[in-house]
């Protein structure tokens, strides 16, 4: 067993550092910075003239969907190469892999033509996803979704809101999931649709959020300024924007949502506050005390370190897993748990550390590091709801990954409605 | 056509909700966020004066018993 990189893996990271130290100039920042609300900016929202040229120059070097096949715009690469990309690249708030559930579902359930038609876009940037899962009275409960497709000659017709559809102004599909049959038990009657953001009766409301205002600096934060709730009105769509089977949606998204939950990405953003206070600790001293040498501020650090690094050696493993054609489903749900919790007790660890000065947003004249410390704070705790709450996802370790019998209600599965 | 917030009793306007005020970047119709929202409940849509509404509304819909419970 080797827990290390191969030397042309070392060699990758090295380019891709020295690629970044090169391309990543001030202008471009700038550029980046005014493009999206203080989140990791990904290619389909990154339309600035420089901020096309970046990424031109790291589709040059083959660094866009790695992992996906050749004959599908990718690269024909592996997972660990595509994870020491995605890390170097997301430490500056640049995200070049498919973050999102869309792109390994369409690859794992869609047909031909829809393979061809969504992949290489997806991986070029020009179509991208808003996730429609979660509705006002179903999140947690995923499953209680009451969003309707109806079948209607080779059309369906949906009715129905979905929450949180945080990239909809921005995206050029929803990837969305709705119920198709009502009279089966509820996570049976589920199918998923693609469904293009300009077809009519598809409308968006905007929702403003607690982060990034002050826009906090380019990817030091969990979420954006602004998400949505989505309404459908009597919306069609032609019965090729089905994803799957009819009714099979429930096993088709949440394989997409256990890969989603995988990846450089979603750890580092719970572990690049460790790296910037151990930086900062590295490099202040006040009137003399510096707290380097402050052995309180040394243990929590140390400790916040370990703990990074199972969150990195998680996430390694779930990799490991799925390049050698296994499935995993309580490992990236152990990974989940652990990488959000750690993330809030860095942060208060933090908060503790600088005082009152690291609450100060963005924009303060006193802020520590601009402000990040504080915008981190504001969002830590919403990455253990997003994407599969830690409650959930200690149910699922507790029922796949133990063999504990499901905590389901006493009586019958609930029909869907 | 005017429906009744049934949490605060304010008036909303359906239509106002409705509206189109400008347009997302691929093509959706965008409403103004200030005029209500609304909810797909029981097969048809409620409309509510404030998220705020909504969300006591959704925390105890078995006391709107006209607009046919959980």
């Amino acid at each position: 067993m080797d827990f290390g990189f191969t030397p042309e893996q070392e060699a990758l990271r090295r380019e891709v550092r020295d690629f970044i130290a090169e391309h990543l100039t001030a202008e471009i920042v700038e550029e980046l910075e005014g493009l999206t609300e203080g989140f990791g900016v990904s290619r389909s929202v990154g339309r600035g003239p420089l901020v096309s040229r970046l990424f031109d120059e790291i589709a040059k070097r083959g660094w866009l969907g790695i992992s996906y096949p050749k004959e599908y715009g990718g690269q024909d690469g592996d997972r660990i190469t595509q994870y020491i990309v995605e890390e170097e690249f997301a430490r500056v708030g640049i995200a070049v892999g498919l973050a999102g559930s869309g792109a390994p579902a369409i690859l794992a359930a869609g047909t031909e033509e829809q393979k061809r038609a969504f992949i290489p876009k997806l991986i070029s940037g020009e179509y991208s996803f808003a996730l429609g899962f979660t509705e006002p009275q179903a999140g947690a409960d995923l499953a209680s979704l009451q969003c309707r497709a109806v079948r209607d000659g080779d059309d369906y017709v949906i009715n129905g809101q979905k929450m949180y559809t945080s990239a909809a102004h921005t995206a050029t599909h929803v990837y969305l999931m709705a119920r198709t049959d009502t009279a089966v038990p509820k996570h049976q009657g589920i199918s998923i649709f693609l469904v293009p953001m300009d077809t009519p009766g598809l409308t968006v409301r905007p929702l403003w959020t607690i982060q990034n205002e002050p826009r906090a600096p380019l990817g030091t934060t969990y979420g954006a300024y602004r998400t949505n709730e989505t309404f459908f009105d009597d919306v069609r769509v032609p019965k090729t924007t089905l994803l799957g089977k009819e009714n099979e949606g429930w096993g088709v998204g949440s394989m997409g949502l256990n890969l989603d939950r995988v990846g450089a990405a979603r750890y580092l953003i719970s572990v690049r506050r460790d790296e910037d206070i151990v930086n900062w600790v590295k490099t202040n001293r006040f009137d003399g005390y510096s707290p380097a040498d402050d052995p309180a501020i040394r243990d929590k650090i140390a400790e916040l370190w370990i703990e990074a690094q199972v969150c990195r050696l998680m996430t390694m493993r779930s990799m490991s897993i799925v390049e050698h054609g296994g499935h995993f489903t309580y490992e990236g749900a152990a990974e989940k748990i652990w990488a959000p919790e750690h993330g809030v007790r860095t942060s208060e660890a933090i908060t503790q550390m600088l005082g009152p000065y690291g609450q100060l947003l963005n924009g303060s004249p006193y802020a520590v590091e601009k402000g990040i410390f504080a915008h981190n704070l504001m969002g830590a705790f919403q990455s253990g709801i997003n994407h599969g709450s830690v409650q959930v996802m200690r149910d699922q370790v507790a029922r796949r990954g133990l063999g504990l019998p499901s905590a389901r209600r006493a009586g019958r599965p609930e029909a869907g409605r | 056509m005017k429906a009744t917030c049934p949490v605060c009793g304010k008036a909303v306007d359906e239509a106002a909700a409705r509206t189109k005020t400008g347009e997302t970047a691929h093509g959706a119709q965008e409403v103004d966020p200030a005029k209500g929202t609304r909810q797909f409940h029981g097969g048809r849509w409620v409309y509510f004066d404030t998220l705020g509404c909504r969300t006591k509304f959704m925390a105890r819909p078995d006391a709107y018993p006209s607009l046919g419970g959980a």
